[in-house]
């Protein structure tokens, strides 16, 4: 196994290359997200700002004809949907996720097994199916399609994500100090208030923002149950690409990785904190 | 005063388990037992449902046909084969792609290992729409291999990459690349070293090594591996969409034409039905082997 022999050595190349190949595509978006090419958005002909500015709605040195954008408010209103959307499916279950947790950790009850699984489906249920079992009773029930079905729809899966991580964070736990606690005079709320809810934050900040980056990415779903100005990022993405290939989008893909690259640092920084305190 | 601690705890246990309950019987169950009720009602002629028992949906998808309007039709079955291989193809690619490199991460030091498990996981964050845009820069008539090969001087004239089944295959293998590489690393890591020193020790080849004592140990997280990119390559339908266009239909592409095109929504549900029931079909094997072999220990 060791890197000197002939085959240790391909390994090494096969495996460099791998992780070039999990990151050249990205990395090429970048790159030519900077291209002030506006035809062939492949061949590259200088650096510019300009896809930037057009994609915020700025003056640009491009002629009327090359700036793509339908318009910048429309884009923003995506934006706006995909934070909306995101910040209230993560605290509604995050809620529920974590009240699912800290009940199936602590009580025993005869109905255990079938809340594990009724929280292990929704996450293995592929989202195409999940999507459209929600758009028939949505639009059996007669729900408007808008923001809040969508973040109905992200809830149903979210929850079980916020709860798996809550769930590890609260088998490292030691019970003995909510023993402690109930023996020092506090009821079952001060418990969980005071020493329970401090001690699983982190996994509960953990699989908040796990939620937030999940449903802020998913197009699935939300493509299924979005309304006509209900648009969320990811769908909207998808719109444009399916249109035909502008040198925005590549600004767009851009930003959106900075975005996720900024979060995904956030999740680690909390977890490697998680992990620090016992 | 126990009596009444008791009825406290079951207090508080009924109000932590009472609102994810609501949530996921009203917004979960119930839309799934609604779909399976559609998937046995007629279509209406004008969209919508006719209120009674229609088996014909399941028919529909192997070919049978209602026996009025239809006529034999195995276009339904095959797009569900094409599904289903374009989804073993996938699961085969991730797992040659992901097995040997699983093997080099386990022999780096810590502070590599960290790093590449870090890289491994990034792509989960990054979104998926922007991870396969970045391929349709590629494999378009005038993208990125296009012109790399034309530069070498390999092709005079673009190659056809997008809108062909490689291309789905390619978009499926990248996205799901993590699902697949981190249950093989984590069961790589767990492999004992010593044993593979051992076998050498005792004669064996490292093919032998490799087929009796590597294989079997690592075997789960193949399995579990295989699974978690099997089940939502199966049911993709952004891959086709972008990169398949309308030559490449998966069935996912065909549950989304009956809801919201062709308006039959019974024969939508009848086609999500199906994934539902393969997936039900793969995870319970799955679980019945892994109870038996936890039982065998």
């Amino acid at each position: 196994m060791k890197k000197q022999t002939p085959l240790g050595r391909l390994l090494s190349i096969y495996s460099v290359l791998f992780f070039i190949f999990l990151y050249a595509p990205v990395i090429l978006i970048v790159i030519y997200s900077f291209n002030s090419n506006p035809i062939n958005i492949m061949i590259w002909d200088g650096f510019t700002l300009d896809w930037y500015r057009s994609v915020f709605g700025l003056e640009t040195s491009l002629a009327d004809s090359s700036s793509y954008i339908d318009s910048t408010d429309q884009l923003l209103n995506a934006l706006l949907n995909s934070l909306i959307v995101a910040g209230s499916a993560t605290i509604i279950a995050t809620f529920l996720g974590t009240s699912t947790a800290v009940a199936l950790a602590r009580y025993r009850f005869k109905l255990h097994s079938f809340y594990r699984l009724l929280l292990f489906v929704p996450m293995v249920m592929p989202d195409i199916v999940l999507g459209i079992a929600l758009l028939i009773f949505f639009v059996g029930a007669g729900f408007t399609l808008g923001n809040s079905t969508i973040i109905i729809g992200h809830c149903t899966f979210l929850t079980s994500y916020v709860f798996i991580v809550v769930s590890a964070r609260l088998a490292g736990m030691n019970p003995l100090t909510e023993s402690a606690s109930a023996d020092l005079g506090a009821n079952e709320w001060q418990t969980f208030r005071r020493v329970t809810l401090p001690l699983i934050l982190p996994g509960v900040i953990g699989g908040a923002l796990l939620s937030f980056i999940i449903s802020m990415d998913d197009l699935v779903i939300t493509y299924f149950i979005s309304g006509v100005d209900s648009t969320t990022l990811p769908v909207f993405i998808l719109g444009m690409i399916r249109r035909g290939i502008k040198p925005e989008i590549n600004a767009i893909a851009t930003l959106m990785l900075l975005f996720s690259v900024v979060i995904a640092s956030a999740g680690i920084y909390f977890k490697s904190k998680n992990t620090s305190t016992p | 005063m126990k009596s009444l601690s008791i009825s406290r705890k079951q207090l508080m246990l009924v109000a932590l388990l009472a609102p994810t309950s609501l949530f996921l019987l009203v917004f979960f169950v119930g839309p799934m037992l609604i779909m399976l009720t559609y998937s046995f009602l007629e279509p209406g002629l004008y969209g919508g449902v006719e209120w009674h028992f229609y088996h014909w949906n399941y028919g529909r998808v192997l070919g049978w046909a209602d026996g009025f309007y239809e006529e034999f039709d195995t276009v339904y079955l095959e797009i569900l084969l094409r599904s289903v291989g374009l989804a073993v193809a996938t699961v085969l690619c991730t797992l040659c792609i992901c097995y040997p490199v699983a093997f080099w991460v386990s022999t780096l030091s810590a502070k590599k290992k960290a790093l590449c498990i870090f890289l491994m996981t990034l792509p989960f964050f990054a979104s998926m729409v922007v991870r396969l845009y970045a391929w349709v820069l590629i494999l378009r008539n005038s993208g990125f291999a296009n012109q790399f090969l034309e530069a070498t001087g390999l092709i005079t004239e673009p190659l056809n990459l997008m809108f062909s089944g490689t291309a789905v295959i390619i978009g499926m293998v990248y996205i799901f690349i993590p699902f697949m590489f981190l249950p093989i690393y984590s069961s790589v890591e767990k492999l004992d070293k010593n044993l593979l020193q051992a076998s050498e020790d005792l004669g064996a080849t490292p093919f032998t090594t490799f087929r009796k004592v590597i294989f079997p140990l690592t075997l789960p997280g193949i399995v579990a591996g295989c699974i978690l990119v099997f089940i939502p390559s199966l049911g993709n339908f952004v891959v086709p969409n972008i990169l398949g266009g309308a030559k490449v239909l998966m069935i996912g592409n065909m549950i989304e034409q009956q809801f919201l095109y062709a308006r039959n929504w019974p024969f939508g549900a009848t086609l999500s039905m199906i994934i539902i029931f393969m997936m039900m079909i793969i995870l319970s094997i799955y679980l019945y082997k892994s109870a038996k072999k936890q039982a065998a220990l």
